[in-house]
């Protein structure tokens, strides 16, 4: 399953989405998380050492959370600030702690915690504004090394289209 | 030199790991004659006071804990309110995690420098240092040990007011762990460890293995 999670007020963006991904068949589901509540990841840690895989927060993201359970595709509709994604996007990001464990490996010559279930989820990346795209990459390719997947690429709002070749 | 130290982490003071690096950073700069104000980002109700000194300070020091590769979405939410400066002060930053290799924190360091200068200040270096995770689980001495290296490197930003200092470039360790490092270690996290972990969740109530999978499609 392909989820994308749109953090902008722009619905356009998600209904050009839909329309290529309808008409090809594929299996996808798109959540409109701008005015969903949402709130920051707090750091308290009892998703790893006292209530495991499950966020002591009550609000929203447990829906997106379930559903990443499930997807072999993530991709994350952001607005920017300071370069970066803004911070309802960091914050989608931020948010998925509950999907790993406490424990750790290496893989490779570094550290990784163990990842909670099966499912391999790769990561996409769509922003709006003034993202500096070369950093965005960068920092995809890592967010991707923490849920042992790889990324599907970073793309301006302008390549929507390229973005959706990459949805399958 | 007087420093304006922002706490970026979004867990509350009382539980913070940075603030306890900060404790002990502080002393050192207080050691080398300097002073300081600090405030915690965790607290809304600073945000004002933050940005407002933010707007007065030469000196803007960020400590913060590694949130995914990068700055944690309260500090990125809060640091969006500011208005920039023109190029008179300068930021630098403690940036600290719970993975232990440097080269976990160099995509994070790596964005710092990058938003000092879109918040039109001059940058002055980032402190890069992790395996900081067990300060939380720690206390007394076992938290000093982890806690207490900060006190050099805050005598030096005291005496600098940045970390182009060899000593703090130094301070991270290594990048990655030798071979014979990452399989000893790799064996203490199957044992140990994970013996460890299992224990402190004990400790904070939990009553479920660690590895559950509460939202696994059966």
């Amino acid at each position: 399953m392909i989820l994308i999670v749109n953090t902008t007020e722009n619905t356009k963006i998600t209904d050009e989405i839909r329309i290529e991904l309808e008409s090809r068949g594929e299996d996808f589901e798109i959540v409109e998380a701008s005015s969903m509540k949402i709130s920051h990841c707090i750091g308290c840690n009892y998703c790893w050492l006292k209530t495991p895989g499950i966020c002591t927060i009550k609000d929203d993201y447990e829906i997106i959370l379930k559903k990443m359970v499930t997807a072999g595709q993530l991709w994350v509709i952001s607005d920017t600030a300071l370069g970066f994604l803004d911070y309802k996007g960091k914050n989608i990001f931020d948010r998925v702690m509950p999907l790993i464990t406490m424990y750790l490996k290496f893989k490779g010559k570094q550290m990784r915690h163990v990842l909670r279930y099966k499912n391999i989820m790769n990561i996409g990346l769509i922003y709006r504004g003034d993202g500096d795209r070369e950093y965005l990459k960068r920092w995809n390719e890592r967010c991707a090394l923490n849920f042992g997947s790889k990324s599907l690429g970073v793309f301006p709002e302008e390549e929507v289209k390229e973005a959706a070749v990459c949805m399958h | 030199m007087h420093a304006l130290i922002i706490n970026g982490s979004p867990r509350v003071k009382k539980y913070s790991n940075t603030d306890k690096i900060l404790s002990k950073f502080t002393e050192g700069m207080a050691g080398s004659g300097s002073t300081f104000e600090q405030y915690e980002i965790s607290d809304r109700l600073q945000w004002e006071k933050i940005r407002k000194a933010f707007s007065e300070n030469e000196n803007i020091l960020i400590a913060l804990p590694l949130y995914v590769e990068n700055i944690p979405g309260l500090l990125l939410e809060f640091l969006s309110t500011v208005e920039p400066r023109n190029g008179e002060a300068q930021m630098s930053f403690i940036l600290q995690s719970g993975f232990a290799e440097g080269c976990q924190l160099r995509c994070g360091e790596a964005y710092l420098e990058k938003l000092a200068g879109r918040l039109g200040c001059s940058y002055g270096g980032t402190l890069v240092k992790g395996d900081n995770f067990s300060i939380r689980l720690f206390e007394g001495e076992q938290r000093e040990k982890v806690t207490g290296r900060y006190t050099a490197m805050g005598r030096i930003y005291g005496r600098d007011g940045n970390f182009s200092d060899p000593a703090c470039k130094a301070f991270t360790g290594p990048e990655v762990f030798p071979l014979p490092i990452r399989l000893l270690v790799g064996l203490m996290m199957k044992t140990l460890a994970k013996r460890g972990f299992d224990k402190a969740a004990k400790g904070w109530g939990c009553e479920r293995p660690l590895g559950d999978r509460p939202y696994a499609v059966r």
